[in-house]
């Protein structure tokens, strides 16, 4: 068999299904011997640095149509991202950056565009620890599976809180990502913001990425909180009793000091031996308090 | 078996049919092999680079569509149907303004980030013409250079930039 000069192997099989049906069929086929590959760049990183071996089948999901496709609504604040779409896509479609621009800032910062050009929205969310995730959270997201039956949804947040622990997922195949725009009520505004804090801009697992979307009246006071932190290993989440303690609260400087504790308090991110906890935890909790000021200002 | 779910697997030698700096050929390669490798070691083109084998660097970029990617994160089957433009691809007609421009501003030292940078640029100012620096940093980050630093790369984009504007607006006087 070849191989490179790292010894990792460059000879699987690579099968081309037309549908989703057909991946599917050949992944129970094929069992843990096929492995689904869209753009393949975070799958090439793991095979190099061992964290995985190159199966012996690729299952190549690129010539699958349904999973292609930025479908948006402008009326109703609904869009659809198929699996497929590149980064690039995301981070260059005005359609996405009018609806959903916090994955426009997402897509900006995640690798550099030679990489964003081959990786898909797909692959970043089924890293788990994608830095698109803190975004999408913002946007409802509903996650389209097909599973050999009449297709399966599912909630972002929901797969997210089990999908380390429960490996059925793997068995299915990512069609496509559902997202809803925020409501705007009259007299009021939307401040939204993205921020990834790393040792390096890119191509390090960042610190923390924070994702932030509040609604604003003239008095400052606060509705529709949406706040959702991620960084390195750790699964990003919404930061549920974060967002029910700012929520009709007027953001001034006392809120503002309350919910960098609260963020201190409960957001639980995973350390490494570069970055511990306690760091990771106060550089979120100050990200939050920033933007808050930001929002106000 | 349907035709569309034929593997195409290393057993298989004349399969992959793709345009190579604008002449078609058929890359007779296992289907997961790296673009990097093919054009290195089995069709002898070295200008593009081997560095960091994980997409980090740019060494390796070449144009596939149009659009640059890093060729060791490119697998063989990925190229089917496309069009794939090398560093010798940009210079077949003679040194292009990009690589002019690198050797009079200095953007270079020891020169192995070269190739990857120049098709970067390339792929850059064919999509924008007049990129703010922003959007020139944004271009180059997947782009690192160890030696020469920075300084001397943006002044040569620039340069490229200029030289390419003169060009448009002598072409457009002159019809």
């Amino acid at each position: 068999m070849a191989a490179n000069a790292q010894g990792v192997a460059e000879a699987p099989f690579v099968w081309h299904p037309a549908t989703a049906a057909e991946a599917w069929q050949l992944k129970q086929t094929l069992g843990t011997e096929g492995v689904y590959t869209a753009g393949g760049t975070l799958l090439r990183t793991q095979w190099e640095a061992g964290l995985a071996a190159m199966p012996n089948h690729l299952i190549n999901v690129g010539e699958i149509e349904e999973l292609h496709g930025i479908h948006i609504d402008c009326e109703s604040g609904t869009g659809t991202l198929g699996a497929m779409i590149t980064l690039s896509d995301l981070r260059t479609s005005p359609l996405v950056h009018a609806s959903f621009p916090l994955l426009t800032e997402a897509a900006r910062s995640i690798a550099a565009p030679s990489i964003r050009n081959l990786a898909t929205i797909g692959g970043n969310v089924l890293s788990l620890v994608g830095d698109s995730l803190p975004a999408l959270l913002i946007y409802d997201p509903v996650l389209h599976w097909h599973d050999g039956s009449n297709g399966l949804q599912e909630s972002l947040s929901e797969w997210l809180s089990t999908a380390a622990v429960h490996a059925a997922w793997r068995e299915r195949l990512l069609i496509a990502i559902e997202l809803t725009q925020p409501a705007l009520d009259s007299n009021t505004k939307r401040f939204v913001a993205y921020h990834k804090v790393g040792r390096r801009d890119a191509f390090t697992p960042s610190v923390v990425t924070a994702a932030l979307s509040v609604q604003l009246d003239s008095d400052n006071r606060l509705s529709d909180v949406r706040l959702a932190l991620g960084g390195g290993q750790t699964i990003p989440h919404r930061l549920e009793l974060v967002e029910q303690f700012l929520t009709g609260k007027i953001a001034n400087k006392k809120t503002i000091t309350e919910v960098y504790a609260l963020v201190v308090e409960h957001y639980e991110p995973k350390g490494d031996a570069f970055v511990p906890v306690s760091y990771r935890k106060k550089a979120a909790a100050n990200l939050i308090a920033s933007e808050l000021w930001k929002a106000v200002r | 078996m349907k035709d569309s779910m034929k593997p195409l697997s290393r057993l298989e030698t004349s399969s992959i049919p793709c345009t190579l700096n604008g002449q078609e050929i058929s890359l007779n390669v296992p289907p997961a092999k790296r673009l990097l490798h093919i054009l290195r070691d089995d069709l002898e083109m070295t200008g593009t680079k081997r560095s960091c084998d994980i997409g980090r660097c740019g060494a390796c970029m070449v144009m596939v569509d149009g659009v640059p990617v890093n060729s060791c994160l490119t697998m063989a089957y990925q190229c089917s149907g496309k069009s794939i433009t090398t560093i010798e691809g940009v210079s077949a007609g003679g040194m292009d303004p990009i690589q002019r421009a690198f050797l009079e501003e200095g953007g270079f030292q020891c020169g192995y980030c070269t190739p990857g940078m120049i098709i970067s640029v390339k792929a850059l100012l064919d999509h924008n013409p007049d990129p703010t620096p922003p959007e020139i940093e944004e271009a180059l980050s997947g782009n690192i250079c160890r030696c020469t630093g920075y300084g001397g790369i943006k002044r040569a984009v620039q340069k490229a930039i200029e030289w390419r504007r003169e060009a448009y607006e002598s072409e457009s006087v002159h019809d």
